[in-house]
């Protein structure tokens, strides 16, 4: 029933629930609609792809990430566009300029992975580029000992920039060498460089770039993380106290006294007087983000709905009278809207996704619901594949000889994977069966004998049970307690071989009260190590069908 | 079955539909004869959980129906139902017992009605015949779990990793008869199945189940907790 592939390609696998789905709008907030639908005009045919948008990068960044977004645009080497800005910073700092304008333009890429993005990344890593703008800025006062830390520890120099506020930091090491470069040059070109005019342009300066650089801290949407106060605090006080040395040099002191009066009236003045109106943006502000939130989420859930619940009711509708048809579609679109509210749980490759899986298809396939109870899960390989494959053709059986309920249920203990599927019929006798019929006895039997586990079938005064039991490698994790008592489970005796001529039960189901195993496995120990992949089971959720 | 006692429910579902066909459904098979009869009257109906917990106390049912979400009360549904029925007795002097019904197989929902207090959990699929076992059951004090419930409970106590109670009161474990039990009923099995299977009496089976139901509601367990912690249910 699903009819909107876009969805399914396009949600990410961790966000699986009632978070809004991917809109059209790719991550960076661009909308890619052209060229992507081939509906737009015809792409040029000099461009494979389109150009990437100009945002600032996470990953690889430096000071800000304006030069690797930058060339990241222009598809041009990230050590080019660094190597350009440093050499145009050098004579009148176009190149600073650019890059503060950049920086403060440009938007910042999306979410990307933490994981990913804290990684060491080669040659993207910030160990060369630091070195390259230190050196260039400083124009040889600060790089040797910038290369000697470069050289020496540049681990955990790394992690120290990774973890601290490394733009501001590597800021201010090139404001300040640009500072001091500057002066020398303009004194040595013979202009008389006033201290008292350079000391607190560069304290102004110094304290812009640390308050502004907390605004990368914040989202203006959604996650805020925190500001770092102190910075805040440390950038408003070097700016004021650069502002106001630029204006009262020259004055006497009580006179400086008088004017900070002064001005710290004015400050308080406005922000008594804008302080209601801030507060009242900020409020807006709020509502508004929460209401826009309420109208995606809104949005996404009509758009499922229409896709999914009201395209089965109109197909409903227009078959009502075959009512075989009529339940197999509610039954799907059930399964379809209950995982969408419920599974919250990415697992995809693993057993408990693949059952759901083969389970759904059997129940779209025949119409009579399975349930299907998972307990703990493990990854996907090919021996549980089999498994997968067998209990899905023991359902299969149930559910077209039988009579429901079927359910299956699966337990993966620490050695071993057990699987019963049960059904309400008659049963039936694995020697009536002819032996052109290949389902019982290669599709669940051989099969698992194939795959080292073991199969056989009960049958019970009121139903037939399938049992299915393949030993797995246990994971490797130290607190798991010795998996004594768990093997008490069904017990499967590995008895005479070949299988297919085994004797079985009478064929008057009431006569054996507590089942006969109508088939044994052709002894193959279950202490035998399948090669499972040992990866530790981290979840044990309980999946839902 | 000559004196047939009398079994008194309110249902509680927001859905005016999904109480109307439980009541038909119930009333035409409770008036069937049956081994092991009894009657039913169903005493109130409600679809909040204000009105549902009016009902509840004014006409003091012997089992409620209760549907996991329900609009009204603190957000949280039936648990509020529960909560604020709590101490209400039945006309017979024992705590109105709660038997949850829902469509959702969620395990944050199944888990919150009953740590909050009910006494089974079975979804809206089931036959009515098993929902008029169930019902009486419930109504005898013995707990009732679907083998969706069944099979959380053996993930969250551990039991598939063969985690093993030593003593039969520990509340962190279940011991190896009640997980074999809980298997069983994961399974598929009714509990005269369960019974048969183990060689064990019905009513041995029905204390087993009511231990594990005990232990769920009662029990710190880590996984347990955390779990709903990281959903804010406790």
């Amino acid at each position: 029933m699903r009819v909107d592939p876009e969805r399914t390609l396009t949600r990410p696998p961790k966000t699986v629930g009632m978070v809004p789905r991917r809109a059209p709008v790719g991550e960076d907030g661009t909308v890619h609609t052209a060229y992507e639908n081939g509906t737009g005009p015809a792409r040029p045919a000099w461009r494979a792809t389109p150009r990437p948008p100009l945002v600032r990068q996470r990953q690889g960044k430096v000071i800000a990430g304006v030069a690797a977004g930058l060339a990241e645009h222009l598809g041009v080497p990230v050590v080019a566009v660094r190597v350009a800005l440093v050499l145009t910073s050098i004579p009148l700092g176009a190149g600073l300029a650019v890059y503060v304008f950049l920086w403060a333009t440009m938007r910042e890429v999306g979410d990307v992975d933490p994981g990913v993005a804290a990684g060491p990344n080669g040659s993207m890593g910030p160990g060369a580029p630091v070195a390259g703008t230190a050196a260039g800025g400083a124009a040889g006062t600060t790089s040797t000992t910038t290369g000697v830390r470069h050289h020496v520890d540049l681990a955990s120099l790394r992690t120290w920039l990774r973890s601290g506020n490394q733009a501001v930091v590597i800021t201010l090491l090139g404001v300040g060498a640009l500072a001091v470069a500057g002066a020398l040059w303009l004194g040595s070109a013979g202009f008389d460089v006033h201290a008292e005019v350079m000391l607190p342009v560069v304290a102004i300066v110094i304290g812009a770039i640390f308050f502004w650089s907390q605004l990368d801290d914040t989202d203006t949407l959604g996650a805020r993380r925190p500001v770092r106060w102190i910075w805040l605090l440390v950038g408003l006080a070097l700016t004021i106290l650069g502002l106001v040395g630029l204006l009262v040099r020259g004055t006497n002191v009580t006179e400086l006294w008088q004017v900070a009066g002064a001005v710290l009236a004015a400050l308080v003045g406005v922000a008594v007087l804008s302080a209601p109106w801030i507060l009242r943006l900020w409020s807006n502000l709020r509502v508004e983000q929460a209401a826009r939130i309420r109208a995606t989420e809104r949005a996404d859930i009509a758009a499922h709905l229409h896709d999914s619940v009201l395209q089965t009711l109109a197909l409903i509708q227009r078959q009502s009278g075959d009512s075989a048809t009529v339940a197999r579609l509610a039954r799907a679109q059930e399964r379809q809207l209950r995982s969408y509210l419920y599974d919250e749980d990415a697992r995809a490759g693993t057993l408990g996704a693949a059952l759901t899986a083969a389970m759904g298809e059997v129940e779209d396939l025949h119409g009579v619901p399975v349930q299907l109870v998972v307990t703990g899960d493990r990854p996907m390989d090919e021996h549980l594949d089999a498994l997968v494959k067998a209990v899905r053709e023991a359902t299969w059986n149930a559910v077209r000889h039988a009579s429901p309920p079927v359910s299956t249920y699966v337990e993966v203990g620490p050695d071993a994977v057990e699987a019963f599927v049960r059904d309400h019929g008659a049963g039936f006798d694995l020697d009536t069966v002819p032996d052109d019929r290949a389902g019982v006895r290669e599709s669940i039997i051989g099969r698992m004998e194939r795959h080292g586990g073991t199969a056989r079938i009960r049958r019970r005064p009121d139903g037939t049970e399938v049992e299915l039991r393949l030993p797995v490698r246990q994971p490797q994790s130290p607190e798991q307690p010795s998996p004594g008592p768990s093997a008490a489970g069904p017990p499967s005796p590995p008895s005479p071989p070949s299988p297919p001529s085994t004797p079985s039960t009478p064929s008057t189901p009431s006569s054996t009260p507590s089942g006969t195993p109508s088939s044994t496995p052709s002894g193959t120990p279950s202490s035998t190590p399948t090669g499972t992949v040992a990866t530790p089971d981290p979840q044990t959720q309980e999946q839902a069908s | 079955m000559t004196d047939p006692r009398t079994i008194r429910i309110v249902i509680v579902d927001d859905h005016h539909m999904f109480r109307t066909g439980v009541r038909a459904e119930l009333t035409s098979l409770a008036a069937t004869p049956r081994a092991g009869a009894f009657t039913l009257e169903i005493a109130g109906e409600a679809g909040a959980v204000e009105s549902a917990v009016q009902a509840i106390t004014e006409q003091r049912p012997d089992v409620v129906l209760l549907d996991v979400h329900l609009p009204g009360g603190d957000g949280h549904g039936g648990a509020d139902v529960i909560r604020a029925c709590a101490g209400v007795q039945s006309t017979a002097d024992v705590p109105v017992r709660f038997l949850a019904l829902s469509v959702s197989d969620a395990a944050e929902d199944v888990i919150a009605v009953i740590r909050a207090g009910a006494r089974g959990y079975v979804t809206k699929t089931i036959s009515a015949e098993e929902l008029l076992t169930a019902i009486g059951r419930v109504a005898d004090g013995d707990a009732v779990f679907s083998p969706r419930l069944a099979g959380f409970v053996l993930d969250a106590f551990g039991a598939t990793a063969g985690e093993v109670a030593e003593i039969d009161e520990e509340l962190d474990r279940l011991s190896a008869r009640e997980r074999e039990v809980m298997r069983l009923i994961a399974r598929g099995y009714q509990y005269k199945e369960v019974a048969k299977e183990l060689f064990i009496s019905v009513k041995t089976v029905e204390t087993h189940v009511s231990s594990v139901l005990r232990k769920l509601q009662l029990s710190s367990r880590h996984e347990l907790t955390a779990w709903a912690m990281g959903r804010r249910l406790l």
